[in-house]
């Protein structure tokens, strides 16, 4: 009788394992309420797999881009303004993965802890989503490429903030094409091609084969490099641009001379090559803020000289991502730290309180980046014109990057020195052709209008 | 509950602000509902104010006649069960009154039941009949019931459909109870396994997994009051468990729902839906929820029975889904004290395995449908919606009242001064 009695005490173990499942309960949804209350499936937020009540998504003028009424989701008026800002706002189906409406579902429905949805069930609002966006930047920014293709982004290099981002080939929400799973042209449309695309880079690859040179060879500036329009290697030719004769090393730069970069970089070794190249970012997986970032690759031969040597003119496997290479220009303007481009300017309930953080990406050597913004000054002043840009200072690599069975790519990636125009640009149009001649006003136009419009 | 820190002295005006308070929950609960209709359901007001009348008069009754020991039990089984109350009036009125009835019902079983077990004669004498009634009910259910969801646990009776292993719960525990009460001789243990046996293997052949699993657990809890011999209990759990494998592995419809286990994600809208429709809508509440009536969970498939505490957690909020988790763990803790001080063996394993019962069967519930324990589809007791549960979760609460402090009703030729057998130095009656 007393010990079946004493035995009682058993039923403290089944008091300790609720209160044990509490904690767990509770922790879990600390950790993942937000998820869980943002799934698809729930009819309070979505129907039928698409958002219908969620908060605003604006730009950073106050443009509304998108804002739910009467258990609808409607965009901004305006075609062109619509698939500018199409990457950056998402479909409200979530298939657009780095789209505002996906990414940031959890601030749209103004979920959090204490009041779960609340604010969204009563008002129907949630909490809205600033974006950093100027929309009439993406607008003449999407203007601009005309019927090509590719992304062009411009970023503060003090602030880290993008104020346009746009990405080809969009659609508009507001009347979705029927063959938008089907018709070639839209191949890849669901992918924002600033944060998810990988790029051929083409000779703006040579900013970091230099920047491995100035860390790696003391006498670089002294040296001179000959080129007859083509290095032969081992086993192998570069072929270069042109008949560039007896240069410097800033004459190379300038000239884009594929002899020149490479010998720098057969001398140089795929190993000290690799090593700068993951120093700045390549091969690791990185995030813009939220935004998981596709990796850039480069991954030069070990093997073959003459794979190297392309490699080290941006040609062969390298493969990079524009916002991270936007980050690396970002750490050249900004005397060796790039930030990493952040969209938002402000979002959940708590958003206007707390000032966003600013996250370095990329760590340059403050002399090497100093070094390569003169040659980069230089390759404006010398090579390209200040006058095609007017007003601008701009310091800029541009590249043409060589796809088998493709018309070349046109790319260009810059910045403006002077310090009221704190912004970097990089900016890829597809089968634009031999030369940067494209890639180069589009990024023009669109930096014209913000040294017109806003005092930085 | 134990809201009150008055001195022992005082116990009414404990048990008045306990009602005041429970009744004031129950009072805002009937506005949240009647808010939200488009057209006041006079019923539903009927519904919530003959619920607090009827706590109110179990109370002057409880105190008069009964005893107020461990009223706190009580009180807390009526805050449980008005919150389903609630819940099935967001339902609709004629839930509502289904629902009262059902709890009238219950405590009427558990008045009964306090009445026929405060003798040991008559706990002695029933033993019998109770175990072959309840193995007769279960058969005649296997019979004549139709499958509904995989399981063939319900019994129609005309209008009347009852689930009748929610009803054996209540006298498998008097029987295993009563028959360890002494170990005169193994003929009471082998008889007692025999039962526990014939019960679990009737519940596999009905393919009530969840409910056979609790008959499982209490078995084990019983034994292990009466041996407390570990290495039998190691025995039978290893027994146990290659039948459960077995049981998996011939049962593709148990295996499929232990598929979903820790992958609901993954399985969203299949294996996975009911867990994830609680977890998405629990969230969704907050820590206040979202408001009576409110939900979107309430539109999923078993809301107001399996799911409820989903149903709570949404549309009242987390912070009330731990506070129906923390009043069971109260009753775990009434039921050791109960234990401890109980008159005789038998009464302590009965109130510990009742509440050891409910707990168990809590945990399956809640946790299941959170994804923390895979789901097996049982109910929440005194919240779920629907009679046999209610009355067996009473039913169970007797037990529990029972060894603390058995019914005494005062004999009428006693002088009214006499002190009542009370073990915190009762009063007066």
């Amino acid at each position: 009788m007393r010990k079946t009695i004493k035995r009682a005490s058993v039923v403290y173990v089944f008091i300790l394992m609720i209160l044990a499942g509490v904690g767990i309960l509770i922790s879990q949804f600390v950790t993942k309420g937000s998820s869980w209350a943002t799934n698809k499936a729930n009819a309070h937020i979505y129907s039928s797999g698409t958002v219908v009540n969620a908060g605003r998504i604006l730009d950073r003028n106050g443009v509304v881009l998108a804002e739910s009424k009467n258990d609808k989701r409607v965009f901004a008026s305006g075609e062109v303004l619509r698939k500018s800002v199409l990457h950056l706002v998402g479909d409200t189906s979530g298939f657009i993965s780095t789209g505002a409406h996906n990414l940031y579902r959890s601030q749209l429905s103004g979920y959090n802890l204490i009041d779960g949805i609340y604010r969204l069930k009563t008002s129907g609002k949630g909490s809205d989503v600033v974006l950093n966006i100027d929309s009439e930047a993406n607008r003449i920014a999407y203007n601009a490429f005309g019927n090509y293709k590719g992304t062009i982004i411009v970023c503060n290099y003090k602030t880290a903030e993008v104020l346009c981002s746009i990405s080809k080939p969009a659609y508009d929400v507001n009347n979705v094409p029927r063959d938008l799973q089907t018709n070639p042209n839209y191949e890849g449309v669901f992918l924002d091609k600033a944060v998810s695309g990988q790029y051929t880079p083409g000779s703006i690859m040579k900013l970091i084969t230099a920047a491995c040179a100035i860390e790696n060879m003391p006498d670089v500036y002294d040296r001179t490099f000959t080129c007859d329009g083509e290095y032969k290697t081992t086993d192998g030719t570069v072929i270069c641009n042109g008949v560039h004769g007896e240069i410097t090393f800033g004459q190379a730069l300038n000239q884009s001379c594929n002899c020149a970069f490479a010998q720098l970089t057969v001398e140089l070794g795929a190993n000290k090559l690799r090593a700068t190249a993951e120093a700045m970012g390549f091969n690791k997986k990185l995030k813009a803020k939220e935004i998981p970032l596709t990796m850039s690759r480069f991954n030069p031969s070990t093997i073959s000289n003459a794979e190297l040597g392309w490699a080290g003119i941006g040609q062969s496997t390298t493969l990079i991502n524009p916002s991270h290479f936007l980050s690396i220009i970002m750490a050249i303007a900004n005397g060796g730290k790039g930030y990493a481009p952040d969209r938002i300017l402000t979002m959940g309930t708590y958003g206007r309180l707390v000032p966003r953080k600013i996250d370095v990406m990329v760590n340059m050597n403050p002399e090497t980046a100093s070094a390569l913004k003169s040659m980069m000054r230089s390759n404006v002043v010398d090579k390209y014109g200040d006058y095609k840009y007017p007003g601008l200072e701009l310091c800029a690599k541009t590249g043409t990057a060589e796809i088998d069975g493709k018309t070349s790519t046109s790319v260009f990636a810059g910045f403006s020195q002077r310090s009221d125009l704190p912004l970097a640009v990089i900016c890829f149009v597809e089968e634009a052709g031999w030369g940067s001649g494209v890639a180069s006003s589009v990024s023009n136009t669109v930096l014209q209008y913000f040294a017109n419009n806003y005092d930085f | 509950m134990c809201l009150s820190t008055k001195t022992k002295q005082q116990p009414e005006f404990r048990q008045v602000t306990v009602m005041v308070l429970i009744s004031i929950f129950q009072f805002l609960s009937m506005l949240a509902v009647i808010s939200k209709q488009e057209e006041t359901s006079m019923n539903t007001v009927y519904v919530f104010l003959g619920y607090i009348v009827l706590e109110w008069i179990y109370m002057m009754f409880n105190v008069i006649i009964t005893g107020k020991d461990y009223f706190e039990l009580e009180a807390i089984a009526f805050f449980l069960s008005g919150i389903g109350l609630m819940v099935c009036a967001t339902i609709g009125e004629s839930y509502a009154i289904k629902q009262l009835i059902c709890i009238c019902l219950g405590l009427l079983t558990y008045l009964v039941l306090l009445l026929l077990i405060k003798d040991m004669r008559v706990v002695n004498a029933l033993k019998y009949p109770a175990a072959i009634g309840s193995l007769l009910l279960l058969v005649v259910n296997l019979a004549l019931a139709k499958v509904t969801n995989g399981a063939r646990n319900w019994l129609e009776l005309g209008p009347v459909s009852i689930q009748p292993s929610e009803l054996v719960k209540v006298v498998f525990i008097f029987v295993g109870a009563v028959s360890l009460e002494r170990l005169l001789s193994k003929k009471y243990l082998y008889l007692f396994i025999g039962y526990s046996l014939s019960c679990v293997g009737l519940l596999f052949l009905m393919r009530d997994f969840g409910t056979a699993l609790i008959f499982f657990f209490t078995f084990i809890i019983i034994a292990y009051m009466r041996s407390g011999d570990v290495r039998t209990l190691f025995l039978i759990c290893a027994g146990a468990l290659m039948g459960a494998i077995l049981i998996i592995y011939f049962k593709p419809y148990v295996a499929n729902r232990f598929a979903a286990y820790r992958h609901v994600w993954e399985n969203m809208d299949t294996n996975g839906y009911q867990q994830t429709r609680v977890l998405m809508y629990s969230a969704s509440g907050g820590l206040f929820g979202l408001g009576v009536g409110e939900g979107k969970l309430r539109n999923v498939f078993a809301a107001s029975t399996d799911l409820i505490f989903g149903m709570i957690c949404e549309e009242m909020g987390l912070a009330t889904g731990i506070a129906v988790l923390i009043a069971f763990a109260c009753i775990g803790i009434f039921a050791i004290k109960a234990a401890k001080g109980s008159a005789s063996s038998f009464y302590a394993i009965a109130a510990v395995a009742s509440a050891s019962l409910l707990i168990f069967q809590l945990s399956l519930n809640v946790f299941g449908v959170t994804d923390l324990l895979p789901l097996t589809g049982v109910t929440l007791p005194f919240i779920s919606r629907g009679g046999s549960s209610i009355i067996c979760s009473w039913g169970l609460l007797a037990y529990i009242r029972a060894a603390g402090a058995p019914f005494k009703l005062p004999a009428p030729d006693i002088a009214v001064s006499r002190k009542t057998r009370s073990r915190n130095g009762g009063v007066a009656v």
